[in-house]
This record gives C-alpha cells, sequence and structure tokens, in this order.
C-alpha cells in the first residue's frame, strides 16, 4: 500500500510563510510522498516561490509538483521551478517520475493542463488563432500526460498517478459555476488518463469544487485544492497491484508500503 | 440603466480587481442576493480576506454586502480515505 499525501492551491506569499510547515511535519508519521497540484504562490514571483521552497524543504517524504496558472502570472515559470528543484521538489511538466517506496516503483505523470470544457460542452480546434492556440495548448498538455503514463507502465510502476492542476472531470468540480467549467478542466485530460492507464488523478484549481470524482473509465479522481479538503492535506492509500511486467517474463512482485 | 444592472458590473469590475490587483483571489464568488451583494468562498490567509473585503466595500459603495469568507485551514488531516 502507498500512502499519498496531496494539496493544491496553497498559495503561499511571504505574509502567509510557515502556515503549512506544522502540518507538513507529521508527513513522515502518515504518507511516503506528497503531491502537490499547482497554485503553491500567489503571483508565481521568484519570493513567493522561495517562501514555498521552504515550507517543504527537507521533509521526510518527496515531494512532486506541477504548476498552477497562478505560478505562470509573473511568466517567471521556469524561475519558479528552479527555485523548488533547488530545495529537491520534483517539478513535471509533460513528463513523469519514478519514486521507489518500500521496493514499490510509484510513478507520477504531471502537467499543468489547461481548460476547454468538458464532452459535448467544449471549445473546438476552430476559428480564430487565438482559439485555436487554446485547445491546441490543452490537446498537447493532455497528450504528454497520456505519453508519460504510458512511459511509467513501461518502467515497471506498480502504481501510476496522474498530476494537474486542471480538472479532467466535472464531477469534482460540483459547487463551481456551470458557466466557468471550461475555464476548470478539460475532459481531453481524462481521456488521456483512460487511455493511458492511471491508479489515481489528483487536481486542483476548482476551489468551490468537490473531492471526489471518476473518469469515464474508472479512474478515481480527486479534487485537492486546499479550500475544499478543509485541512493542510489530504491522505490517500493506494492499493499496490501485481500485474505482469512484460509480454515475455512473470508477474511483478510488488512491495508493499 | 437599471440599478440592478450597475450592480451587475459593478460586481464584475470587483472580480476583475480582485484577480489583478495584489491579493490575487479568483476563488471568491460574488452574487446578487435578495437586492444585496454576498461573497463567499475560502482564502489563504487572514490578510488576504481582510484586503477582499477592503477592495469589495471600496468596489460595492453603497450596495448592501454580506460576506462569509473563511480562511484555509492548515491543520493536519486527522482521516485518511482508503482506495480500493
Amino acid at each position: 500500500m502507498i500512502r499519498v499525501a496531496a494539496v493544491g492551491d496553497i498559495h503561499l506569499s511571504p505574509e502567509s510563510a510557515g502556515a503549512l510547515r506544522p502540518a507538513f511535519d507529521t508527513l513522515g508519521e502518515c504518507a511516503d510522498l506528497l503531491l502537490l497540484a499547482g497554485d503553491l504562490t500567489r503571483h508565481g514571483t521568484v519570493e513567493e516561490a522561495r517562501v514555498v521552497a521552504r515550507e517543504v524543504a527537507g521533509l521526510p517524504v518527496p515531494v512532486v509538483a506541477v504548476l498552477g496558472n497562478h505560478d505562470y502570472q509573473s511568466d517567471l515559470q521556469d524561475e519558479v521551478t528552479a527555485v523548488l528543484e533547488e530545495v529537491g521538489v520534483t517539478v513535471l511538466e509533460g513528463r513523469g517520475t519514478v519514486l521507489r517506496i518500500n521496493g514499490t516503483r510509484v510513478g507520477v505523470a504531471g502537467t499543468k493542463g489547461f481548460g476547454g470544457g468538458f464532452a459535448g460542452r467544449s471549445g473546438g480546434e476552430f476559428g480564430e488563432p487565438e482559439m485555436k492556440a487554446f485547445v491546441r495548448y490543452t490537446r498537447r498538455c493532455a497528450e504528454e500526460l497520456a505519453a508519460s503514463l504510458r512511459s511509467l507502465r513501461e518502467e515497471d510502476c506498480a502504481v501510476r498517478i496522474a498530476l494537474t492542476h486542471y480538472s479532467p472531470v466535472p464531477d469534482t468540480l460540483a459547487g463551481e459555476p456551470l458557466e466557468i467549467y471550461p475555464f476548470l478542466g478539460s475532459y481531453l485530460l481524462a481521456e488521456a488518463v483512460d487511455d493511458a492507464g492511471a491508479d489515481l488523478a489528483v487536481h486542483g484549481h476548482a476551489h468551490m469544487g468537490s473531492e471526489h470524482g471518476m473518469t469515464g473509465g474508472g479512474v478515481r479522481v480527486r479534487n485537492v485544492a486546499q479550500p475544499v479538503l478543509g485541512r493542510a492535506f489530504a491522505v490517500y492509500h493506494l492499493p499496490v497491484h501485481t500485474r505482469p511486467t512484460s509480454l515475455v517474463g512473470g508477474a511483478a512482485t510488488a512491495g508493499v508500503g | 440603466m437599471s440599478g440592478a444592472d450597475m450592480a451587475e458590473y459593478r460586481i464584475a469590475h470587483l472580480r476583475d480587481r480582485l484577480a489583478s490587483e495584489d491579493v490575487a483571489e479568483l476563488g471568491v464568488r460574488i452574487e446578487e442576493r435578495g437586492g444585496s451583494v454576498m461573497l463567499y468562498g475560502t482564502v489563504s490567509s487572514a490578510a488576504c480576506r481582510s484586503e477582499v473585503l477592503r477592495i469589495a466595500r471600496e468596489e460595492l459603495t453603497g450596495l448592501p454586502l454580506h460576506e462569509d469568507l473563511v480562511v484555509a485551514c492548515a491543520d493536519a488531516p486527522t482521516h485518511r480515505e482508503e482506495l480500493s
């Protein structure tokens, strides 16, 4: 069993420095890794990124993050990423990472993702260049998410998690105004998760949404935006299923976390 | 232009200000309700809450204002979810 701690939308800035650290200091007792689902800062400045870095530096569990739209606000997403990576956070955008936890290979595929809406009520790649660019960007995020998840399967990960900021499903947006759903996520992300397979999809972004959802393919989705959770982070216990590692090999023996 | 229309535009302008000013708060619901304006949602800090209310009072001067803004809880979780 793998213990996954996750939170998004912590929106740290100098005024809130240290607010989450007491709770994060308990992670060693209750989790094997911490996922950060974007919107870690308020404006995406280097100063705010340093606050986030101090909040998670030296934690007893590995920290894997994606950025959110707030972290892009100052056009300094690369610098924000660098500040977080300096303290050992793995920041994903269009790629995956493999963690070895108690003998089990745990893969996390991450992208910020983007909007566009959900099946039957979504924007299309048509018309003005701005509209086409909008949808193409989401499509690229989704394609990279699927490719990362497939790559993690090839790397024999017994547990795979899709980490995004934007939502793959409308379920976890319940509580948000329907009119803004297209700005909160895209079905393309869910389609990617279902096509490539995952054990869990974690996202943030929708502060007024709800925690629980599922893709059409049956993958559990959790909205871990801190206002939704009402606590510093959530903890999910994921079972480790044994599965074949190759067409010619036997079954992998999954460790128990 | 009716008073209601003006309130609608002023609420839209308030949303713009909350997004573009230093507070950068996009997670607050702002709705007209019974002739007054209601602000609710969860913000990241007490200072953020004060700033949102200051801007709202400034932008919506003259309109009755009700608020139910809460600060995000930073406590460690007391339970976990078992996924099968």
